[in-house]
């Protein structure tokens, strides 16, 4: 049996690989298409960001993968329990402006980070609470619901940037952080900071919750089979509502951590700039990491990877950053074929014999 | 408010609900066969992309449209391989295509015009709209479709087969129905109509691309179909509510009292609340296809 | 009338047919298998014995794994559904393959090219089959006796010369059954040959010319109708001779431990499916409900076990109103249910064997630490024991539930239901599908439970064995009771008449 298990996990491992190395040569075809130089760019890409022992880089890399190991566990949870929750980007938007919120109190200094947490991770649980509420006791289709939510959050959150709290000493930004609210930085000179560390720990509470605590396996039941699960005394709407509100704390560190740890600017930018996409890379993030908190740690470095990578690949061989969003999406694309590696299997052979 | 006002806003409003009515519609097929797409938007903003190339480089709007409706209907093969063919996951499936956009468009917007983020076409590339109604004809094209699609669906052998399809495929399947080719049909329809809808985005309606131009839609659009109760004809009725919303949004943006008292931003929420309100409203009235979102398996 | 030369003497032969199912089970090992022209020949079986694998492989839904097949003389090997109906041969299952939303009309003509004249067509064949049915009305709309007849009619259309039936008679009642059965007659007279599975001898006996007899995957014999007798039937069934009775030592009941009143429930479309039913069971006594299925005996039961809300009247539960009482709260209080769909409601298939063990009692004492977390030692010995007590055998606890048999499911979850010690088990279709041996363990079982004086409420579309384990029967139709007696008061005609809608004289 155990064995059994781990071949299976060997093949899933495998699968994801396939997966992954389809993402990059379709991606570098469309690469090549627009006249760049495909292996000039991967090469910058990965030598910026994994493939280096540079401590800048891998540094990069790491403050890259924080934030959407948070909104990953968004999704994966929401799996869990049955449903795509794809609003982790709005929810982290509310996230980011609880922390702004707190930053234009006047608080003695430690009391900063830790309301901001609660503030952040209490908008986050609010937002989405409700899509969750829309889901489960109204029936509202959950991809529809948060990505109204996510585009009603970005112009909330945008109004507030100009209107409510603009800092006095650059309009394109937001109220900062001030100095001891801020996460502390791990190396110094690059953007790591203690956002890694929460991160890690709150995807390793999760794993917790999921697998050892009644709830999570109320939420695992609910999305397995909701009817066995109301025969087995669970009510799987709250069971699902739990879903979207511990996933929505998740997205809402996401936003915490942007605003108090990542230097320089300790604030929200002009149009959601330095969150805008967290969210969604979250999704990659989970499906790579097979929607399991322990393969989400390495699946977020990989994608953080690509991330910090793909300024490197902008310098070096001029290819315009978002492409590596493109990655993704073939990546994912690619994930949904189920049985990837055995459909190659049989093709290889049969153009092969 | 007088006649030529509210002559005016009706006129916008028949802009602002062409994109929603045509990918819901083209939804709706799709979903009648059994297959979901949520990649509506993905299309919607990769079809936009290449439209406004298209009509470019060749000086054609028209050109335009045709090809942001093949590119469409060309995404609309590859998820019905995944989908129908290779029995995937629908859903993972459409979260790809609209990851792919939002890397692909600033990525081809950059590639193509060697600008961050933003182009807007040029006059020779937009669609020009009709004389005297001052409507875009891709509009009148959208109530033909939509009357030519209700038909289709309800009065034709090969909509019966789409509708059997999408209820039950092993009915389907048992009397000679090809559940799999007919999903395929349904499904490359419905992709094409959203990137027909894209291709009307950048080069008639907006005149410009950037990579939030489908801004929700194809999102608003599947919550369309849902409200429409899969009804093509129900949901060009549904599109000017929907659409309304959004022109009301921008009236808004330039009555000085309103724009004195309500920041801009806030306003912009305004068709995203609508669509939740109304969705969550009218939810438990409308019936799915008894067999939607799940592959046809046979044993 | 089946006679003739040895190669026209029989329309269908299948010749060492074998299947293996890609999950390892083997269904069929090596059956011959032979229709005559123009006859109706039963297939007779156990549950498992592969009389549906069989008949998929014949009508192209299943391919077999070796062994051929001879139709007419000529070969063939058909690749879908689609391709064996061409050839004539169409099979009705017991889910119809019909489209919910479509008229009769609709689901006759789908799928053909040219309509043209073809509403007179049908007329003209329910006139010659008597098959009659409404042609625009939604198959939605229409009772499940109804529907069967617009699938027999779809096959007719599409002019099949063999027509299967699998298990027909299960959801009918007795006078909807003689009218098939009538119709069938009919049909052979017209020169077509029907296929009839069934696990009832009457049935066999009643309409068949010749039966074969599958048990295990191979065949076991095929004898003349004529000349069978239901013993000899049942043995080749079984493989040995059937003195199938529980021993139930007498017992007087004590205190009533459930009490229902008046009882009003809808189902899901909101229709009445539970029209004022009344009854008591007591401590120590199996109170048993008999019935078609689909006459509101599984809205009674989520009603009695927290899963859908009565509209009116009271549930007691000891004496206690807990009428529209979460199933959280009634485990609490005693209740164990064993449910009909043990695949879709008892068990999560995809959770494995440890968790599916305390399924319903996760917030127990004995499962659940103080900081809501799991305590994974004790959910473990528990699920151990409930394997060994209970005899489900089971790869390891860590296997997924959905790689057991389908006994062994039934088995883990009786033994997670009965090791909560309940007072009052509802037990809905507890033996449907499992072999004898499983059979007869959980009604062993069932039995014991009440012996040691918990109250058992049995519902079961098993006419067998409701009469049985009951001490007191109840036949259900279209949601009411027809009556209530003790089975030994009871004809097997009279229940009969009851499950087809007639009350007991003076009940
Ligand atoms: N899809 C499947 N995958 C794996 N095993 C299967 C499948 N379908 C049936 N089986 C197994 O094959 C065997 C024969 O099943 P089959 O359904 O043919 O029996 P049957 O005689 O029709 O029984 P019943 O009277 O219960 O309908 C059983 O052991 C069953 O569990
Ligand atoms: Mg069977």
């Amino acid at each position: 049996m155990e064995r059994q298990k781990l071949i299976e996990s060997l093949y899933r491992f495998a699968e994801i690989m396939v997966a992954l190395i389809a993402g990059f040569a379709i991606s570098g075809v469309i690469m090549w298409l627009g006249g760049y130089d495909p292996i000039k760019a991967y090469r910058a890409m990965l030598g910026t960001s994994i493939l280096t022992t540079d401590p800048y880089n891998l540094a990069m890399t790491l403050s890259f993968s924080a934030p959407i190991m948070f909104t990953a566990i968004t999704f994966a949870v929401g799996v869990r329990a049955g449903v795509f929750n794809i609003g982790a980007e709005g929810q982290m938007y509310v996230g980011a402006l609880g922390a702004v919120l707190v930053a234009a109190m006047s608080l003695p200094g430690p009391l900063y980070l830790p309301l901001a947490i609660l503030f952040g991770s209490l908008l986050g649980a609010l937002w989405g609470a409700i899509a969750g509420v829309l889901k489960a006791y109204k029936g509202v289709n959950e991809v529809v619901s948060t990505i109204m939510l996510n585009w009603i959050a970005f112009w909330v959150v945008e109004y507030t940037r100009v209107d409510l709290l603009p800092n006095p000493r650059d309009p394109s930004k937001t109220i900062e952080m001030p100095e001891p609210g801020r996460l502390p930085i791990l190396l110094k000179g690059t953007e790591l900071t203690a956002s890694i560390v929460l991160a890690v720990v709150v995807t390793l509470l999760s794993y917790y919750l999921l697998w050892h605590t009644v709830l999570g396996y109320e939420i695992r039941a609910t999305g397995m089979n909701p009817r066995a699960a109301r025969y087995g005394g669970i009510n799987p709407e709250r069971a699902v509502l739990w879903s979207f509100i511990i996933g929505g704390i998740a997205a809402g560190l996401a936003g915490v951590c942007e605003i108090a740890g990542r230097p320089p600017h300790y604030a929200i930018t002009t149009g959601l700039s330095n969150l805008f996409g967290y969210g969604f890379d979250g999704i990659t993030v989970s499906l790579i990491g097979a929607n399991h908190p322990l393969g989400i740690i390495p699946a977020a470095i990989f994608v953080g990877g690509l991330t910090a990578g793909a300024r490197g690949m902008q310098i070096v061989a001029g290819v315009p950053l978002e492409m590596v969003k493109a990655v993704q999406g073939v990546i994912i694309i690619a994930l949904a074929v189920p049985g990837l590696l055995r459909l190659l299997k049989t093709r290889l052979t049969r153009g092969g014999g | 408010m007088d006649i030529g006002a509210i002559v005016e806003i009706a006129r916008q409003t028949t802009y602002a609900m062409t994109p929603l009515v045509l990918a819901a519609i083209g939804e709706i097929v799709t979903e009648k066969a059994g297959v979901v797409n949520i990649g509506l938007e993905g299309i919607m903003l990769l079809s936009a992309f290449i439209a406004v190339y298209v009509a470019e480089v060749t000086g054609n709007p028209w050109l335009g449209l045709a090809a942001g409706t093949v590119l469409g209907a060309f995404i609309g093969v590859i998820h019905s391989m995944i989908s129908n063919y290779l029995k995937g996951d629908q859903i993972i499936s459409g979260l790809g295509v609209n990851l792919l956009a939002l890397g692909l468009v600033p990525f081809g917007i950059e590639a193509v015009w060697h600008v961050r983020g933003y182009h807007t076409v040029p006059p020779e590339a937009k669609v020009p709209a009709l004389p005297l109604l001052r409507i875009s004809p891709v509009f009148l094209l959208t109530v033909l479709i939509a009357v030519a699609t209700h038909y289709m669906l309800n009065n034709t052998g090969y909509g019966r087969k789409i509708r059997a399809v999408g209820e039950n495929p092993e009915a389907a399947d048992v009397v000679g129905v090809n559940v799999e080719l007919v999903q395929t049909v349904a499904t490359v329809y419905g992709a094409a109509l959203a990137g027909l809808a894209g291709a009307f985005l950048s080069i008639d309606w907006l005149s410009s691309i950037t990579k939030e131009l489908s801004a929700g839609r194809g999102f608003i659009a599947l919550a369309l179909v849902n409200f429409a109760n899969w009804n093509p004809l129900l949901a060009l009725a549904g599109g000017a509510l929907f659409g309304i919303t959004w022109t009301a949004a921008e009236w808004l943006k330039i009555i000085p009292e309103i724009k004195a008292v309500v920041p801009i931003s806030l306003l912009n929420t305004l068709p995203y609340i609508a669509t939740l309100v109304v969705v969550a409203g009218f939810i438990g009235v409308s019936r799915p296809p008894a067999h939607i979102g799940r592959p046809y398996k046979r044993e | 009338m089946a006679a003739g030369s040895r190669g026209a003497e029989h329309l269908i032969e299948m010749r060492g047919i074998t299947k293996i199912y890609p999950d390892g089970t083997v269904a069929l090992r090596g059956v011959d298998f032979y229709v005559r022209r123009g006859e109706i020949h039963g297939l007779l079986g156990e549950n498992g014995a592969g009389k549906t694998t069989l008949m998929k492989i014949l009508s192209g839904l299943l391919r077999p794994t070796s062994g051929e097949i001879w139709v007419n003389g000529r070969k063939v090997s058909f690749k879908s559904a689609s391709e064996a109906l061409k050839m004539g041969i169409g099979m009705v299952h017991q889910h119809l393959a019909l489209v919910q939303v479509f008229t009769v009309y609709e689901n006759i003509v789908l799928g053909l090219k040219a309509e043209g004249d073809a509403r007179l067509r049908i007329e003209k064949l329910m006139e010659e089959t008597g098959l009659k049915v409404p042609l625009d009305v939604r198959i939605e709309n229409l009772p499940f006796g109804v529907r069967q007849r617009a699938e027999i009619l779809k096959m007719l259309y599409r002019n099949v010369d063999v027509l299967i039936l699998d298990e027909p008679t299960t959801n009918l009642t007795p006078v909807e059954t003689d009218e098939l059965f009538e119709t069938l007659r009919r049909l052979k007279n017209q020169g077509k040959t029907v296929i009839f599975i069934t696990h009832k001898l009457r049935e066999v006996l009643e309409v068949t010319d010749r039966v074969t007899v599958l048990r295990n995957g191979r065949v076991v014999g095929v004898v003349e109708t004529s000349k069978a007798t239901p013993q000899q039937l049942a043995k080749m069934m079984v493989g040995r001779e059937v003195v199938f009775t529980v021993s139930k030592p007498p017992r007087e009941p004590g205190e009533p431990i459930l009490e229902v009143r008046d009882l009003w429930v809808r189902n899901d479309l909101g229709e009445w499916a539970v029209k004022g039913v009344s009854f008591t069971v007591k401590a120590g006594e199996i109170f048993g409900i008999a019935g078609v299925e689909g006459n509101g005996q599984s809205e009674l039961i989520q009603a009695i076990t927290g899963l859908r809300r009565p509209e009116k009247g009271r549930i007691l539960l000891e004496g206690r109103d807990v009428t529209g009482f979460p199933p959280s709260k009634l485990y609490r209080m005693g209740l164990g249910h064993i449910p009909e769909d043990r695949q879709g409601l008892g068990l999560v298939l995809d959770m494995n064997v440890a968790e599916n063990s305390i399924l319903g009692v996760q917030r127990g004492r004995r499962f659940m630490g103080k900081f809501y977390n799991l305590l994974w030692s004790s959910i473990r010995r528990h699920a151990s024991q409930i394997i060994e007590r209970f005899a489900v055998v089971a790869p390891s606890l860590d296997a997924p539930v959905r790689s057991l048999s389908g006994g062994n499911q039934q088995k883990l979850v009786v033994g997670r239901e009965l090791s909560k010690e309940p007072k009052l088990i509802v037990a809905a279709q507890p033996t449907r599908g499992l072999d004898v041996a499983a059979t007869e363990y959980i009604r062993k079982l069932l039995v014991d439970m009440r012996t040691r004086g918990k109250a058992v409420l049995l519902v079961s579309a098993d006419l067998d064995e409701v009469l049985q384990l009951s001490d007191r029967i109840a036949v259900m139709y279209e949601g009411e009771f027809m009556g209530i007696a003790r089975p030994e008061e009871l004809t097997r005609e009279q229940i009969g008449m009851m499950m087809g809608g007639y009350r007991l004289a003076g009940g």
